[in-house]
C-alpha cells in the first residue's frame, strides 16, 4: 500500500501540495486528475523520493521515502515512467531496460538483457529492441520507458503524464499497453489528461487543485452527479471535453 | 665534411627528441587524467574542504603561466623544501599538474552536460551516485569531453617544448643544438615545427577516431 498523509511541498514561496491524504491499495488504478500547475506530476516525483516533502509523511509498503536508508526499499517497490521518457540515450532499447535489474537487484547481464527483450517484445518492440532511443517514434521510446519500470517488477507503477509528449496515434499504442497491464492487475498511480482513458482503467479517480486533493472517489461517482456537485470537477470536466 | 654541414645522424637526433616530447607528453597526459578526473569525481560527490582545495588548486595552475610554474618547480623545491628534482621530474611535475587544472575543468563540464532528467530515472530505478557515475555519466560525459580534450592535448603538446629551457633534450632541445651548430636556423625550425604539427595531427585524428566511436549512439552527423 502506498499510504499519503499531511503531505505538504512547496518551492519557495509557492505551495504546490498542501495537505494531501492518499491511499493506494495493491491491486487498484487510481487516475490522478487537475489542471496544469495543480501538482499531479509533485506528487509523483514526492512519491518515488525525487523531492524532498516538507511535511507530512509518504510510507510505500510501509517504508518511509523520506528516511534515506528505507527510501532503496520504497524506491525497489516502484517503478517510474515519466512524461519525456527520460531514457539512457546511449544505450539501447535492451540496454536501457536490463540496466537497473543488472546494478541494482544483481540479476545476472544474460538473464536480465533475456528478460528485457521479454518484455520489449510484450509491448511489439521486439524488432527495435537494440535500437538507440534516437532512433525510435516517441511512441516507440515510451514503450521502452514503461519496459524500463516494470523490468524492476514492481508493486506500484507510477505514471507522470506518460501520453503529454506524443501525438494522438502514438498515445492510443502507450494507453493499449497501459490498458492490458491494468487489466493483469498492475497496481498504478497514473497522472493524466487523457480523462477518457482514465475512465476506462481506474478505479479511482483522485482530483488534485491547487495542491489541495477535493476529491478522492470511485470512478462511477467522480463522472456521475457526486463529482458534477462539486464545482471545481464539474468546470474541468466541461472544460477537457470541449477541448 | 664541415662541423656545420647536416648529417644523417641528425635525424637520429631529432627522432629522440621527438621520443623524449612524446614520451613526457604521454606520461603527464596521463597523469593529468587520473588527478584531473579524480578532482572532478570530488567535485560530483561534493566532499566538503577537499572540493574547495580542489578548485583553489586548480585555479592556481590554470592562472599562471606554465614556464613559471616550471621555474618554481625546479628552482623552488630545491630552495625551499630541499627537494632535489633532475630536470625530467620537474618537467614531468609542472606538465601533469597543468594538464590535470584542465582536465579538471574539461572533466567538471562534461559531467554537467548529462541531462538531469537520465539521472533522475536512475536514481529512482535505485542506482546509487557511483553507479549513476559509472553507468549513465561516465560514457556520456567522456564522448562530451573528447573534443575539448583533443584541443588542450594538441595545445599540451606544444607546451612541452617549455622544459627545453630548463635543459630536458626534448625535440625543442635538439632543435636549438642543430640551430647552433649548423647556424642554418629556418631549415632546423622548419624541420621541428614540422615534426610537432604531424605529431598533433596524429593526436587530433586519434581523438576524433575515438569521438566517432563513443558517439555511435547519435544519428547527428553534422550539418
Amino acid at each position: 500500500m502506498i499510504s499519503i498523509t499531511g503531505l505538504r511541498k512547496s518551492f519557495g514561496a509557492a505551495t504546490v501540495l498542501n495537505g494531501i491524504d492518499l491511499e493506494i491499495r495493491q491491486g487498484e488504478v487510481v487516475s490522478v486528475l487537475g489542471s496544469s500547475g495543480s501538482g499531479k506530476s509533485t506528487l509523483i516525483r514526492c512519491i518515488n523520493g525525487l523531492e524532498k516533502i516538507d511535511a507530512g509523511k509518504i510510507t510505500v509498503d510501509n517504508f518511509d521515502v523520506s528516511k534515506p536508508r528505507e527510501l532503496a526499499e520504497a524506491r525497489k517497490r516502484s517503478g517510474t515512467v515519466f512524461q519525456l521518457f527520460n531514457l539512457y540515450p546511449h544505450m539501447t532499447a535492451v540496454q536501457n531496460v536490463a540496466l537497473a535489474p543488472v546494478e541494482v537487484l544483481k540479476v545476472p547481464r544474460k538473464q536480465a538483457e533475456a528478460e528485457a527483450r521479454e518484455l520489449l517484445n510484450s509491448v511489439g518492440l521486439s524488432e527495435r529492441a537494440d535500437a538507440y532511443p534516437s532512433q525510435l517514434s516517441g511512441g516507440q521510446r515510451q514503450r521502452v520507458g514503461i519496459c524500463r519500470a516494470l523490468a524492476m517488477k514492481p508493486s506500484y507503477l507510477l505514471l507522470d503524464e506518460v501520453t503529454s509528449a506524443l501525438d494522438p496515434e502514438m498515445t492510443s499504442e502507450v494507453l493499449s499497453i497501459l490498458a492490458n497491464l491494468a487489466k493483469g492487475g498492475t497496481t498504478m498511480v497514473f497522472v493524466t489528461h487523457e480523462i477518457e482513458f482514465a475512465r476506462s482503467i481506474s478505479s479511482r479517480i483522485a482530483f488534485l487543485d491547487k495542491g489541495q486533493l477535493i476529491a478522492d472517489l470511485p470512478t462511477e461517482d467522480f463522472f456521475s452527479a457526486t463529482g458534477m456537485a462539486l464545482p471545481r470537477v464539474a468546470q474541468f470536466l466541461s472544460k477537457m471535453r470541449k477541448d | 665534411m664541415r662541423y656545420g654541414d647536416f648529417t644523417p645522424f641528425d635525424i637520429i637526433l631529432l627522432l629522440q627528441g621527438l621520443g623524449v616530447s612524446l614520451a613526457l607528453f604521454v606520461s603527464t597526459t596521463l597523469i593529468g587524467l587520473v588527478i584531473g578526473t579524480a578532482w572532478a569525481v570530488v567535485r560530483f560527490y561534493r566532499v566538503p574542504v577537499l572540493m574547495q582545495l580542489v578548485t583553489f588548486v586548480a585555479e592556481l595552475l590554470k592562472n599562471s603561466p606554465v614556464l613559471v610554474q616550471l621555474f618554481l618547480v625546479f628552482f623552488g623545491l630545491p630552495a625551499f623544501l630541499k627537494i632535489n628534482v633532475t630536470p625530467t621530474e620537474a618537467a614531468v611535475i609542472t606538465l601533469s599538474g597543468n594538464s590535470a587544472a584542465f582536465i579538471y575543468v574539461i572533466a567538471v563540464s562534461a559531467i554537467e552536460s548529462v541531462g538531469r532528467d537520465q539521472i533522475e530515472a536512475a536514481r529512482v530505478f535505485g542506482l546509487t551516485r557511483w553507479q549513476i557515475l559509472r553507468r549513465v555519466i561516465a560514457p556520456q560525459a567522456t564522448a562530451f569531453a573528447i573534443g575539448p580534450l583533443t584541443g588542450l592535448l594538441v595545445n599540451q603538446l606544444q607546451v612541452t617544448s617549455l622544459i627545453s629551457v630548463i635543459g630536458v633534450m626534448d625535440l625543442t632541445k635538439v632543435g636549438n643544438i642543430l640551430n647552433l651548430r649548423t647556424l642554418k636556423p629556418f631549415i632546423v625550425w622548419t624541420a621541428v615545427g614540422l615534426v610537432y604539427y604531424l605529431t598533433a595531427k596524429l593526436v587530433t585524428y586519434a581523438g576524433a577516431r575515438f569521438e566517432k566511436r563513443l558517439r555511435a549512439h547519435t544519428a547527428w552527423k553534422g550539418l
